[in-house]
């Protein structure tokens, strides 16, 4: 079977694709937005689909129109963080399967999978994966809080970002004699569950680490957030140059080196932008002090959501793969939509 | 700024506890303060335009010029916790009576000072005494 994850945000898409279960035999394909999506079911990729609702070129409402007028018979599971009850009915109008909350759990994507008999667990189901899905469109009440973010504002710090992307691009070229693969970060309204989700990732995983580096400049302050997926310490020792043993020692330096770089060749560009320079503080890799789960419960309470800058760096001939994400804490927001203001 | 101000903060940062050293893209120093005067037992004025992998043998060249490479051509801070590197300078422990480590742990960051081009032609290296956190973390490891 084939399957689909049609995301505009490249790190929801390995979120999602991390959560289905591992024994599951699908071929799974991506696609960024509705029309790359519609063109890979045209494709015949996408015997089921996990759509996001809010995308650009074509949201999940478009596909799913056009799925519908054109005859199509895809299965579609909606996968989004905005599940208010008139977008709930829409999509189930329009023919979806079921409408999942943003991030997915794995014990909640296979239970719905089970339901819908698309996989079965082999081996004896445990008490834990049997869960109601309907649970998660009943807590719609408690999403309203925190921070909103207008289209035309959002707008504005994705291009923002475009063009810090495109300074940092070119700084990182300089720097390391290798080609950065230009890409276009994603500007969203992340929820805090999809952090801890990524963060207990990279905890559960050999593969998978986490470095975080603090910035604050007048009123705006934030937290950048880097995760490196199955990078080979070796490429990561080639790309930095960096000679001698590679020890334990050595690969964490690799990994607050290059998370250093990385995130200040962004940092700049959009400081300049702002015109708010920020300092930097030391770069920290996760969990290598305290089990990460330990760090995701004491900060559960503090917030929900928040802005995020969402980067995935790719660097032409290495094995160097992560996703950059810039967080800004809540109170930033004002600050940085009042300095964007001036700029409209 | 006034020059009263002037001389208030050149009197801070020659008492600061923080190591401030700047080097031009040659690494020749070309400051260096009270707190590395103290520790290392050379005066400014003996070090200043000497190279300070000369000055200092026992610097690890390869794994510095790395670090300020990134500070030079990224106009970025750049970082070294003693956990990865014990220290730049093998100073000894600031409590030579009580305390328990052998040398003093350092951390570092690396900033760049840009011209008024805004090019990088010098760095500013500061180094923070961690001995009292390594003690703590290597104490915690062994209980």
């Amino acid at each position: 079977m084939n399957v689909l994850i049609c995301d505009d945000s490249g790190f929801a898409r390995k979120q999602l694709a991390r959560a289905l279960p591992a024994d599951w035999d699908v071929t799974l394909h991506y696609a960024a937005n509705g029309l790359e999506g519609i063109e890979q079911v045209l494709m015949g990729h996408g015997d089921l689909i996990f759509l996001d609702l809010t995308m650009p070129e074509m949201d999940g409402y478009g596909v799913l129109e056009t799925l519908q007028r054109e005859g199509l018979r895809n299965k579609v599971f909606v996968v989004s963080g905005d599940i208010q009850p008139e977008a709930y009915q829409r999509v189930m109008g329009l023919g979806a399967l079921d409408f999942i909350k943003k991030p997915a759990a794995p014990e909640t994507l296979s239970a719905l999978l089970k339901q819908h008999e698309l996989w079965q667990a082999k081996g004896a189901a445990t008490a834990h994966d049997i869960r109601s899905t309907g649970q998660s469109v009943s807590d719609v009440g408690s999403l309203d809080t925190g921070i909103k973010i207008s289209p035309e504002v959002r707008d504005v710090y994705q291009e923002l970002a475009n063009v810090s992307m495109g300074q940092a691009a070119d700084l990182l070229a300089r720097l390391l004699n290798a080609f950065v693969v230009l890409p276009i970060p994603n500007v969203n309204v992340l929820e805090v569950s999809e952090l801890h989700m990524a963060l207990s990732a990279a905890a559960d995983s050999d593969t998978l680490s986490a470095v975080c580096q603090g910035f604050i400049g007048a009123g705006i302050a934030g937290e950048a957030l880097i995760l490196f997926h199955d990078s080979s310490f070796k490429d990561l020792a080639r790309l930095m140059n960096h000679q001698g043993v590679l020890d334990r020692n050595a690969e964490l330096e690799l990994l607050m080196d290059t998370a250093n770089v990385l995130i200040g060749a962004f940092l700049r560009g959009y400081a300049s932008q702002l015109d708010t320079p920020f300092s930097q503080g030391h770069p920290v890799v996760l969990g290598q002090h305290r089990p990460i789960n330990e760090l995701i419960n004491t900060n559960k309470s503090r917030w929900r959501r928040t802005l995020a800058i969402e980067i995935n760096y790719r660097v032409q001939d290495y094995a160097v793969q992560c996703d950059l994400l810039l967080l800004f804490t809540e109170d930033s927001i004002a600050t940085m939509n009042n300095k964007i203001m001036h700029m409209l | 700024m006034e020059i009263r101000e002037f001389h208030w903060l050149m009197n801070i940062v020659q008492n600061l506890d923080v190591g401030l050293v700047v080097l031009d893209k040659e690494y020749k120093v070309q400051v260096w303060n009270g707190f590395m005067e103290s520790h290392s037992g050379r005066l400014a004025g003996e070090v200043r335009d000497g190279v300070l992998f000369e000055l200092f043998p026992g610097v690890d060249r390869a794994w510095f010029e790395r670090k300020a490479n990134m500070v030079f051509k990224l106009n970025n801070r750049a970082f070294s916790t003693w956990e990865q590197k014990p220290y730049l300078l093998r100073f000894s422990n600031y409590r030579p009576i009580t305390g328990s480590a052998p040398h003093m742990f350092q951390n570092l960051t690396l900033v760049p000072l840009a011209d008024f081009g805004g090019q990088v032609t010098h760095i500013a290296v500061m180094i923070y005494d961690a001995t009292d956190e390594a003690m703590l973390m290597s104490g915690q490891r062994q209980t």
